[in-house]
């Protein structure tokens, strides 16, 4: 069989533009100079370039710069062995424009779907040797920073002991730093900030936030929280820069949200197993809503501060505190005053401890 | 060939519709938001396979080869070789902050800081690399041997010793590291030779430069001689606080106004003089655009960008690709029989640092 038909061809050895016809025998062909033949090239090395002016353009495999370019109506018989044209990129070409952007936005809200659930489930999964190195790595003696005395220690560990069943697990340390602020790490580390217990008015208000960070301890939340966080950067990752950055707030965001109404509602039942009033933890929290400016606003127009904040707002949590408080139930209080007087000035006691963080001044 | 086409109009000429970037652009930036910004690997891709195919040089388009399966995988090696170390190191240095090993902390987000430095330089070459190797003008391509890790060092340290002098010497460093990349590209067989000189890119510079001190200057001198023209604004009264505050807007809105003016001249000086210093074999480069069109072309931009409530950023690329082509001229001649295949490697993976550091090539 042999076909002729006109087309330019580069060698991609040099510039020079061949006019040539093409010779088809079997599945190779010939390109025909006027006194020159080239070839023979098999079709199935043929490859699609680029469609430019009039003409498709194609190319051999692993020959740099060959080109072989076809205007005009191509003959059936060379058209059949030539590849397809390439529009989008192979999978779009290949399923449609429509039905491949179904399926990407399909797969899409399933990949950031699995980010978002599956951390739950996988939290608990990662061995607790992971979370404890995890722990150690990041708090280790926190820069010497956490106070310790013989009697302050002993009333920490009956506080921890009254909140939570198995508190051998459990890292619960103060810190000298003069903020009013806890956190849950991995590995079971809660750190009390000074500043939190020295503005306390009682110890159940220390009580009341020392359960809900163990809340978060014992929901797995750090963990959740990080592999979440991880998951959201690989998955928008593809997204450049600040557009994928505020997704990834906005819905870990929501979800730390969640984690925080849990850490209350086991903050509130630890309190009750432990007879100790939850009206403490609500008047802390009604103090921070005068800092964090939530009081002033009625309780009905919070909706869009709260739902952007990571935290409650202190108004609502003071509320949910109050509400758990069962009438007539005989409270006690959660350390002695004593015990009391020694935690809030184990800080200044200790002398050794630094304060601060290394780049302040005080 | 002879090259009395060159009298009568630009070695490139443009030939594409913003309308048919249209068609290109629309479903791009459709599969780029449901394939969570994934596709917009194939989608610049399509965008240069149309623009290079709209563009002529003397008597041929040019051909864009490279592939979105080659951007992808070069973000792909940029997250795992630098985004992931990264995110551990900044973990790390959180931790060492915790401990309170402030010194040692500062150190690593140093040596964090120069590593990013240089990795920049070298995204910088490698994507000019990646760029070149990937443009075929009759069946021939650029390209470099050079990897880049050389230039990525000359980044480093004539970018310091141009902001060393207050900022004095960065028009040097420009022009210098512009010399230093392009002098390691080649096309076909030739290399490419670039001689821009930076004294006089100086006088723009200062204009640059001194734009704030000269608008303060301004500012005194006017007040001054508010108050030589007797009383102060008080005085005046009202209107006296009125015109102050006019003049006052003005001010501002001037530093505004001139500051990316005086910008814009400097760059449009930087651009002529870089590619006027441009040589390959017996071809010699300019480029055409003068201050003003600089100007016009980013306020029409902006413009656009604005009316189209940001749907207009799509064209961009557009835009900046015709700026560029309308404005490049060529003068010499070529000879297509010596114009032979380049020799130079081709990567396997394009511009994935560049990518990673978002920004801008040539």
């Amino acid at each position: 069989m042999s076909t002729f038909f006109d087309a330019w061809h580069y060698d991609g050895k040099s510039a020079v533009r061949r006019k040539v016809e093409v010779q088809i025998i079997g599945t190779q062909f010939y390109l025909l100079e006027t006194e020159r033949r080239h070839g023979p090239f098999a079709f199935s090395d043929v490859e699609y370039v680029t469609h430019k002016v009039d003409a498709d353009v194609y190319g051999l495999k692993a020959t740099d710069g060959w080109r072989l370019m076809l205007s005009g109506p191509v003959p059936a018989d060379l058209n059949a062995m030539l590849p397809a044209r390439r529009n989008y990129g192979g999978w779009v070409d290949r399923l449609g424009f429509g039905k491949a952007a179904v399926a990407f936005t399909l797969a899409s809200a399933a990949a950031v779907a699995i980010v978002l659930l599956s951390p739950q489930w996988l939290a608990p999964l990662i061995p607790d040797s992971v979370d404890e190195k995890l722990g150690d790595a990041l708090v280790g003696d926190f820069g010497g920073r956490f106070c310790s005395t013989p009697a302050g220690d002993a009333a920490m560990k009956k506080l921890v002991a009254s909140l939570d069943a198995n508190p051998d697990d459990l890292q619960v340390e103060v810190a000298k730093i003069d903020m009013i602020n806890a956190v849950a790490l991995p590995g079971g580390n809660v750190i009390l900030f000074d500043g939190l217990v020295k503005q306390a008015r009682s110890p159940d208000e220390v009580a009341g936030v020392l359960a809900h960070e163990i809340g978060h301890v014992r929901e797995k939340h750090v963990m959740q929280a990080l592999l979440r966080q991880m998951g959201l950067a690989v998955v928008l990752g593809g997204i450049d820069g600040n557009s994928g950055a505020l997704v990834n707030n906005m819905l870990s965001m929501s979800y730390s949200r969640e984690s925080e109404a849990e850490a209350d509602a086991h903050s509130m039942k630890a309190l009750g197993g432990a007879n100790i009033s939850p009206i403490g933890t609500a008047s802390f929290f009604d103090r921070l809503s005068e800092m964090d400016g939530s009081a002033s606003s009625s309780t009905s127009d919070n909706g869009i501060a709260g739902y952007m904040s990571s935290h409650p707002l202190s108004r609502s949590r003071k509320d949910a505190f109050e509400k758990s408080i069962v009438k007539g139930k005989n409270y006690k209080p959660a350390l002695t005053p004593t015990e009391w007087t020694e935690l809030k000035t184990m800080c200044t006691q200790d002398r050794k401890a630094k304060s601060g963080f290394g780049f302040d001044f005080n | 060939m002879n090259d009395d086409i060159f009298q009568r109009h630009s070695a490139f000429r443009f030939h594409g519709s913003w309308l048919e970037f249209a068609r290109i652009a629309f479903p791009n930036l459709l599969l780029t938001i449901v394939t969570l910004g994934i596709y917009r690997f194939w989608a610049t891709t399509r965008e240069r396979e149309y623009l290079w195919s709209k563009t002529e040089f003397i008597d041929e388009r040019l051909e864009w080869t490279g592939k979105g399966i080659e951007l992808f995988i070069g973000f792909i090696m940029a997250f795992l070789l630098i985004g992931l170390p990264l995110i551990v190191i900044q973990l790390i240095s959180q931790g060492l902050i915790f401990r309170g090993e402030t010194i040692l902390a500062a150190v690593i987000t140093l040596m964090m800081f120069l590593l990013l430095f240089y990795l920049t330089g070298v995204a910088y070459f490698r994507a000019l690399r990646y760029r070149l190797s990937r443009t075929y003008w009759r069946g021939i391509r650029g390209g470099s041997d050079d990897p880049g890790f050389q230039y990525g060092l000359a980044y480093m340290w004539k970018s310091m010793v141009g902001w060393l002098p207050i900022f004095l010497l960065v028009p040097w460093s420009m022009i210098s590291l512009w010399n230093d990349r392009w002098n390691a590209m080649s096309f076909g067989p030739h290399r490419f030779s670039a001689t821009a000189e930076w004294k006089p890119l100086m006088k723009r510079y200062l204009l640059f430069y001194l734009v704030p001190f000269l608008l303060f200057i301004g500012a005194v001198v006017f007040g001054i001689s508010m108050a030589a023209s007797g009383g102060t604004p008080d005085a005046l009264g009202g209107t006296g606080m009125a015109v102050g505050a006019i003049f006052a807007i003005i001010g501002v809105l001037s530093f505004y106004l001139f500051l990316p003016l005086a910008a814009l001249a400097y760059y449009s000086k930087y651009f002529r003089l870089a590619v006027g210093g441009l040589r390959l074999h017996n071809l010699e480069f300019d480029f055409r655009a003068r201050a003003p069109d600089w100007i016009l072309f980013f306020l029409a931009n902006i413009a656009i960008i604005v009316c189209t409530l940001g749907i207009g950023y799509i064209f961009m690329p557009y835009r900046n690709w015709k700026f560029f082509v309308d404005h490049m001229e060529a003068y010499g001649e070529i000879n297509v029989d010596e114009l032979t295949q380049s020799e130079t490697v081709v990567a396997k993976h394009g511009e994935g640092l560049l990518d990673a550091f978002d920004v801008g090539a040539i």
